[in-house]
């Protein structure tokens, strides 16, 4: 799998030669990317504490019931690509893709889930800075697990050509991360917009 | 070790690949290089206008909000399409040569960082010709002045400047991702921490910067965007937001961002003084860590750019102690620039001039940053004239003369040319004159009390910004041997051997120059730590072998 | 291996007592700086500005004496550490020394946190407070303000920042300008707000300024200690007009005070000052008059328009 000129095809070369720099440079841009949440994070507290009339005018606060249920699936997901992992490990490549297959599932079910909340909600991107911060944390991360979605089809696909996932896969490991690292920022999401409340 | 480690008679590749996707690293950065000096033209001139406006007090060359959007694209063309970009560019040609990898850690996504800019920089540039003109409250966009977007279109020159913001990150992220990995990941055998080149110390430190700062900008500016074209209210005190916020999110990254500039002026300052001092750098571990205290330190003091903004006094004498204490590390480098001048053998080439220069202005701008630190002394200088000038004597006397050190010393390895030198000492004296004139007298003018950002202005303030306009113009000048050098050189200089000032450092262990794949197969093993001058001992195994090979690659191409 | 490194070539007597002579005149260099900084500031018209001063005056002192002294050994190496012209050797091989590395990490450090120190009692004495909507503080700091303690300020202005003008309200006279007047030695508090965008209250010859934010309104205090004619400029950026965006104060005693406002009381409204609108205007009439503006707010309506034409002290 060597390539003799490396402009030729630098993956494979260094993919060979050193395994570990993808999961490398990954887990280095998710650590910056943990940052841009960090920042929305600290922008809604900020508002929040300093607001003098935080909701907008008709709104009692933020139903929760329904997006504990979706936290639940989310969070379920997490499990699910870890067994998706172990069954690829164990070089068991139908059982990765079903588990592979039902965690984009249970992600698909969250987007549909947060889909259906903002569309019973009373209040807009535009209502004060309640409305804008819940739109863009909640839009923000929606965004991201339709990027995991996105990358876990990517990965699917590529399972079946033959013979590439058999010194398992940088490309599954990275996913994995990104799907775990989404599902945590939702938990602590969930904290700041539902449970606090106050 | 055999004699044909290096091959001589390579035909000689296209200059078309630098207009293409090459995922080369040195062609990368000779790309990212030349494309960031095509911006610091129209950077320069933008300035040109800025001072053809400001040599007369009043606002007669140029409509109010042309001035407001021309002061606006300076800064934001001089910072995120050529200082940025022209750093990217060395650490392209330079860490992986100096850490003897045969290129980044990953050469499609460095392709794609670098395509972004002239994306961006079209965009940016493309602001000028829309109906409302470009952006035009400064490059910090503050809110709600921003926002105002008195034509209500939904692309507006922030609109566009906002977006062309947001692509730069996004290139920035992908250029430090690649750069921290190369950094970690890829240093020749032998090469432990302390036995790396102090540049790519500066760099990681940097880059690391870029990666904790940036999204927080990207934060910020995305909020900024939906007030302007969504109607949020994130800033918009009507709506319940807070202008302030913005400054936050704002100075968060763009503190570091300065160090992000600076370190690795540093780096090359590091580099450069034990060549041409003939001298081990002095205290190299010591140089090494501080750049990380700067890093650790550089994420704590943001505050002190707001401080009239409203902010508790807690917070003031805080980040007033905060900012102070960089002065600490920042010293320890100083100092062991100093230290390795002192008994050298200095020899006063271009490179090293520029260095000296770069020094004297930056310990210059070192102090004006500690008077700036200082609340009282900020309330009363901030947004005036003294930090212009305290900036510039960072930015323009520091890191662009520290750029133009690296240009001068580097150019025969990746061009394989000697540059003029003549023109180099021109191009140094011109540079060294106007920039002190240029923006040493700002720092009457700001004690004085002329605001910043102004398009005109009360009479009493003339003298001092004539004086300031006659050092801009220089500047302007001093721009013209340096093009004509590096044109003429790169044409038709005298072909450089793999080592024209005797350096020690693995990049100059390769022919000038340099073959696609830097060191290939033949990685050398480093056994010693870096800037040996005066020791005698090698640098890596085989040593002799290698360099005898190289002098005679030389005299083979020297004789073609 | 690398070699021990040598020892310097002993200090002689001789060089000793340059050195002390050179250092002496980098002590005299700085100290006279430090007098002349006081030169490149306005005159002093507020009780901050002796404190800002003298603070600014010690900093360039001591940064003088930094500057200078890095530049005499550069001056130094680059006069006397020259290679010969064709020696192509390297210099001696010292790669570093912990002692001096201790010493001149320890040196700054204090230096930097003396300075800060003295720079904290300048601030607390200033008593420059922001504004405590957006930071919960567990207690009320007092409000010191450049006035002694056991004084309250007698005068509150309103001030209305506005895209681009300056209004100033008396609420005890209930008379408005666009020209503010204060009284000597006696205190004030402003109540700063902005009716659109960000400004900058800034008056150089107090040595104070404070951003108007909109969305609140912000209590400023100081003690103007010099009758005089003032600059007072808009420090941050607001738009198109910002540059014309100033206006002239006025300190004079308790009893031209007192007139003035009696004087003012009698007027009515008229159109105030705003350079602003008379270039907007004239900008109308122009064939190619630039990029899109936002248009300035009306002329504040007031007593006394005043003037910001006639010659300031600072």
């Amino acid at each position: 799998m060597t390539s003799a000129y490396p402009s030729d095809a630098p993956e494979q070369l260094h993919g060979a030669e050193h395994p570990k720099h993808n999961l490398t440079g990954f887990i280095i841009f998710l650590c910056s990317e943990s940052v841009i949440f960090l920042a929305f994070f600290s922008g809604y507290a900020l508002l929040k504490t300093s607001a003098l009339n935080w909701l907008p005018a008709g709104v009692d606060g933020l139903e929760w019931r329904m997006p504990l249920i979706n936290s639940i699936v989310l969070v379920s997901s997490s499990g699910t690509i870890v067994l998706a992992e172990r069954a690829m490990a164990r070089g068991n490549l139908w059982g990765f893709r079903a588990f592979w297959l039902l965690t984009m599932a249970l992600g698909l079910y969250f987007l549909y889930g947060q889909a259906v909340e903002w569309s019973g909600l009373k209040f807009g991107f535009t209502s004060g800075t309640f409305g804008g911060t819940f739109y863009l944390l909640t839009g923000f991360h929606g965004l991201h697990v339709a990027t995991g979605v996105g990358l876990m089809t990517l990965m699917l696909i590529k399972s079946f050509i033959p013979g590439n996932y058999a010194g398992g896969e940088q490309g599954v490991q990275a996913t994995s991360l990104f799907w775990h690292f989404v599902d945590v920022i939702w938990i602590i999401l969930f904290v700041l917009l539902y449970v606090w409340q106050v | 070790m055999t004699s044909a480690t290096f091959p001589t008679s390579e035909p000689k590749p296209s200059w078309s690949r630098y207009f293409s996707f090459n995922t080369d690293a040195k062609v990368i950065g000779i790309q990212y290089i030349v494309l960031a000096f095509f911006y610091f033209l129209i950077g320069g001139l933008l300035a040109m206008i800025i001072r053809g406006e400001l040599i007369t007090p009043a606002s007669d060359l140029v409509d109010r909000t042309v001035y407001n959007g021309i002061y606006t694209m300076h800064g934001t063309v001089m910072l995120f399409l050529f200082i940025f970009p022209v750093l990217n560019g060395l650490n392209n040609l330079l860490i992986p040569t100096m850490i003897g990898a045969p290129d980044m850690a990953f050469p499609r996504l460095n392709a794609v960082a670098f395509w972004l800019v002239p994306i961006f920089g079209t965009l940016l540039i493309a602001s000028f010709f829309v109906p409302g003109g470009p952006a035009n409250s400064g490059w910090w966009s503050y809110p709600p002045v921003s926002i105002q977007n008195p034509l209500g279109h939904l692309v507006s020159g922030q609109g566009l400047w906002l977006t062309a913001v947001a692509l730069s990150g996004v290139s920035s992220i992908m250029g430090a991702v690649n750069f921290v990995t190369t950094i970690i990941r890829m240093r020749a055998p032998g090469m432990g921490w302390f036995r790396m080149p102090v540049f790519c110390w500066t760099a990681l430190a940097a880059q690391s910067l870029q990666l904790i700062g940036l999204p927080a900008l990207t934060g910020g500016a995305v909020m900024l965007l939906f007030d302007l074209v969504a109607g949020t209210s994130f800033y918009r005190p009507e709506g319940g937001g807070d202008p302030v916020l913005y400054q936050h999110f704002f100075w968060f990254y763009s503190h570091p961002a300065v160090y992000v500039i600076i370190l690795p002026v540093f780096g090359i300052f590091s580099e450069l003084f034990p060549v041409y001092a003939r001298k081990p750098l002095f205290g190299y571990v010591y140089v090494a860590l501080a750049s990380f205290i700067i890093v650790g330190l550089g994420l704590i003091v943001w505050v002190h750019h707001m401080f009239p903004s409203g902010v508790a006094q807690w917070m003031r004498n805080l980040f007033m102690v905060n900012t102070m204490l960089i002065s600490v590390p920042t010293g320890v480098k100083v100092f062991a620039w100093l230290g390795t001048l002192w008994r050298g053998k200095l020899r006063l080439s271009t490179p090293m001039l520029f260095c000296l220069g770069g020094l004297f202005n930056f310990v210059f701008a070192g102090i004006t940053g500690v008077m700036l630190a200082t609340v009282p002394v900020d309330i009363h200088v901030s947004n005036t004239y003294f930090v212009v000038g305290h900036f510039h004597y960072v930015i323009y006397g520091a890191a662009v003369m520290g750029i133009f050190a690296a240009i001068y010393h580097w150019f025969p390895k990746f061009i394989g040319r000697m540059p003029y030198e003549g023109l180099g000492k021109l191009h140094f004296l011109l540079t060294f004159v106007g920039a002190n004139l240029n923006f040493l007298p700002m720092h009457p003018l700001g004690l004085m009390g002329m605001p910043r950002r102004v398009s005109s202005y009360d009479p009493e303030f003339a003298f001092w910004n004539v004086i300031a306009s006659l050092g801009a113009f220089l500047l302007g000048v001093s721009i013209i041997p340096f093009l004509l050098n590096m044109i003429s050189a790169w044409v038709r200089g005298p072909k450089a051997p793999h080592n024209p000032w005797n350096a020690i450092g693995l990049e100059w262990l390769l022919p000038s120059p340099p073959p696609e794949d830097n060191f290939g197969e033949h990685v050398p093993v480093v056994i010693a730590r870096p800037y040996g001058y005066g020791s005698g001992l090698p640098l890596v195994e085989h040593q002799a072998e290698r360099e005898q090979a190289l002098t005679l690659a030389d005299k083979m191409e020297a004789s073609r | 291996m690398t070699a021990p490194p040598t020892k310097s070539p002993g200090f002689s007597p001789l060089s000793i007592g340059g050195l002390a002579l050179w250092v002496a005149i980098l002590v005299a260099l700085s100290l006279w700086m430090g007098q002349q900084a006081y030169r490149w500031l306005p005159v002093q018209a507020s009780t901050a500005a002796p404190l800002v001063d003298g603070l600014f005056s010690f900093e360039t002192a001591v940064g003088t004496f930094v500057f200078l002294g890095v530049i005499s050994v550069m001056a130094w190496v680059v006069l006397m550490h020259r290679a010969e012209k064709y020696d192509e050797t390297d210099a001696v091989p010292i790669e570093g020394n912990t002692k001096l590395e201790v010493i001149w990490t320890a040196i700054p450090f204090i230096l930097v946190m003396a300075i800060a120190y003295y720079a904290i009692q300048v601030n607390t004495r200033l008593g420059v407070l922001g504004p405590m909507e957006h930071i919960h503080l567990a207690n009320p700091v007092e409000e010191l303000g450049g006035y002694p303690a056991d004084r309250l300020p007698a005068e509150q202005v309103e001030v209305i920042a506005r895209q681009w003008s300056w209004e100033f309200r008396y609420s005890g006279a209930k008379v408005s300008s666009t020209e503010l007047h204060l009284v000597v030695d006696q205190p004030v508090t402003f109540r700063l707000v902005s009716d659109d965008v960000l400004h900058g209250f800034y008056i150089p010859a107090f040595r104070l300024k404070q951003d108007v934010v909109p969305g609140r309104a912000i209590n400023f205090n100081l003690t103007p200690t010099r009758e005089g004619r003032y600059r007072l400029r808009d420090s941050q950026f607001s738009g198109t007009w910002f540059a014309a965006n100033q206006a002239d104060v006025v300190v004079e005693n308790a009893e031209a005070h007192s007139a003035w406002l009696k004087q003012a009381a009698s007027q009515p409204l008229q159109v105030g000052i705003s350079d602003a609108v008379q270039e907007y205007s004239k900008r109308a009439k122009q064939t190619n008059p630039g990029w899109a503006t936002v248009p300035p707010a009306p002329p504040p309506q007031v007593n006394v328009p005043g003037s910001n034409t006639l010659p300031h002290d600072a």
